[in-house]
């Protein structure tokens, strides 16, 4: 790229471009939290907030019951992932593992799976919940996130476990491990990373997820954190600032995550997508 | 061994959880669905059998049905033709801007990670009349004239839907082109310098036919994500105004949930499987050719 100056100079004013497209929406986002919200109106893009008004997160954190759904969506986003990786792993071992005749078959069905939308589950979904009494509990939530995230989970799994030879297992077997001895003691271990990539892709998913626990659940302690939208909108139709600051709130965790675990992220999003 | 990894019993209870998880959450359900969009119900009181009269109405009467399909379809090209180029010319920058290579990375992905909700509320808020950030900046830029209701006019409405699906996603599409840049080889690039190629001709010649399957899958999961989109404008505009950004999961959801039309609903549930299947199947068929092998 030093090379030559002017390609060089386009690709920076793009980047630059591209950077402040991406970013400054939530600069603008952060700025406005700490507004009081009569300062909200004029020609200024930010302002500095003078003094900034922490009472905002404050009273968005009482308003919007951040506590209660910060701890909803934690129990349901955890079960959920012990489900997915509950179902997974196993599964993942007997199609990379063992012979069976229906393997084929058995792993077609899954990925399939992967095609269909969740959204055209919503309506019978609905039906099926209320018809079992599942309807508006955590149950409800947690056996949809873990189903639609099981066909990507596994993919990464077996791809995981195709890489790992094969000949400790056999020694295992020599010294009479059974089948699920074996997969507990030394699959488990060996399987780590892929664990911690299926982990976070399904926080990810599951922690964002907005129309099923909308449609599923409506009771107010059972709500989960997106959900806080509806309660700022109905409290704080004109507190533009508690408003900002509850989109705040929940942007938070997200960018925690992604500074914490880029490398399982980045893993996770490009296994997932590989599948075709 | 043999005897020990072909135990059909063994084998029954590692796959039977997931297996059953799967079907009960989203294959049962699709049979569900198909059998009530056979009907007239309303979710609530008797029904009756009324053969595919609910298909036929949507494909034939139902004008909001065809627009949400043609407005999946800007969204695709939207995506393939303005985001992914954007994503695939980014990729290719990225790894040679050293100290600033985490920065950049984090700032293209940081929107995609945060929920759609906090997203999409955002951008209500940036298109908003009274305070918000477009206005402002239009006005400041003495573009006066140029502003607009911006979610409020059914034309503007659906460009500023398919914008924050851009923005949005554009993290998610750079990540898999940059991973795939930084799988090629290393000794491929120096190959190549070494017989005196510029970096221009690597890219060109090099790193994009490496790069073709991963375009192929992506433009895929693309054009596929645009038929199933449903959050970002449930969360933005409802489908509003008067229909002009409803797509098909947005549109089957207001008819059972809002209208009633259980039966109708589920029938566009299944019209909605059946495109996201078939559109799979043809864009992998038409983009075969394109597959390269390191």
């Amino acid at each position: 790229m030093r090379t030559r100056s002017l390609p060089r100079l386009l690709f920076v004013v793009l980047m630059t471009f591209l950077v402040l497209a991406e970013l400054f929406p939530l600069v603008w986002l952060l700025n406005f939290s700490l507004l009081r919200s009569g300062d909200f109106f004029g020609s200024s893009i930010l302002k500095w907030p003078n003094p900034p008004m922490w009472r905002n997160y404050a009273d968005a954190f009482k308003g919007a019951h951040i506590t209660l759904l910060f701890m909803n969506s934690l129990l349901v986003v955890f079960l959920s992932i012990g489900l997915i990786i509950a179902c997974s792993i196993p599964m993942g071992y007997a199609f990379t593992r063992m012979r069976w005749k229906l393997r084929g078959v058995c792993f077609s069905f899954i990925m399939a799976g992967m095609i269909v939308p969740i959204y055209s589950t919503l309506l019978p979904n609905f039906i099926l919940f209320k018809e079992t009494g599942i309807l508006n509990s955590y149950l409800s939530l947690i056996l949809p996130y873990a189903a639609f995230a099981i066909p990507v989970s596994l993919f990464i799994i077996t791809g995981f476990l195709e890489t790992i030879p094969r000949a400790l297992e056999e020694a295992a077997v020599m010294d009479g491990l059974g089948i699920p001895g074996m997969i507990v003691q030394i699959i488990l271990p060996l399987l780590k990373p892929a664990i911690a990539t299926v982990a976070v892709l399904a926080f990810l998913n599951c922690w964002n997820e907005f129309i099923m626990a909308v449609t599923y659940i409506d009771k107010d302690t059972l709500r989960t954190l997106p959900f806080a939208v509806v309660y700022f909108m109905g409290q704080y139709s004109s507190n533009y600032g508690a408003q900002f600051a509850v989109l705040a709130i929940i942007a938070i965790p997200s960018i925690l995550m992604y500074l914490l675990f880029t490398d399982q992220i980045t893993r996770g999003v490009t296994a997932g997508a590989v599948k075709g | 061994m043999n005897t020990v990894i072909s135990d059909k019993k063994t084998i029954f209870w590692l796959v039977a959880p997931g297996f059953i998880l799967i079907a009960a959450m989203i294959f049962i359900p699709i049979m569900v669905s198909l059998y009530y969009s056979l009907t007239d119900w309303d979710g609530v009181t008797d029904y009756r059998f009324i053969g595919l009269s609910n298909f036929i109405e949507i494909v034939t009467k139902d004008a909001v049905f065809w627009k949400s399909l043609l407005n999946a379809l800007l969204l695709g090209l939207g995506l393939v033709f303005v985001q992914h180029p954007l994503s695939v010319l980014t990729a290719m920058v990225v790894p040679y801007c050293g100290r600033f290579e985490k920065l950049l990375r984090a700032s293209f992905f940081i929107p995609s990670i945060i929920s759609t909700f906090v997203t999409t509320q955002l951008w209500v808020s940036v298109f908003n009349t009274q305070f918000g950030l477009l206005n402002r900046l239009l006005e400041r830029l003495g573009l006066e004239a140029w502003k607009q209701d911006w979610l409020g006019d059914p034309k503007l409405a659906i460009c500023c839907m398919i914008f924050v699906c851009i923005w949005q996603g554009f993290g998610y599409a750079f990540l898999l082109y940059y991973a795939g840049i930084k799988g090629v080889p290393k000794e491929l690039y120096e190959a190549a310098m070494l017989d005196g190629a510029t970096q221009a001709q690597v890219h060109g010649h090099i790193i994009f036919p490496l790069l073709a399957p991963v375009v192929r899958v992506n433009i895929i999961l693309a054009v596929v994500a645009a038929f199933k989109q449903m959050e970002t404008v449930y969360l933005m505009t409802g489908g509003g105004p008067a229909d002009s950004t409803q797509f098909l999961s947005t549109y089957l959801y207001s008819k059972a949930f809002r209208e009633g039309l259980y039966g109708y609903g589920n029938a566009l549930s299944i019209l909605l499987v059946l495109i996201c299947l078939i559109m799979t199947v043809l864009l992998n068929r038409a983009l075969q050719k394109d597959v390269g092998e390191y």
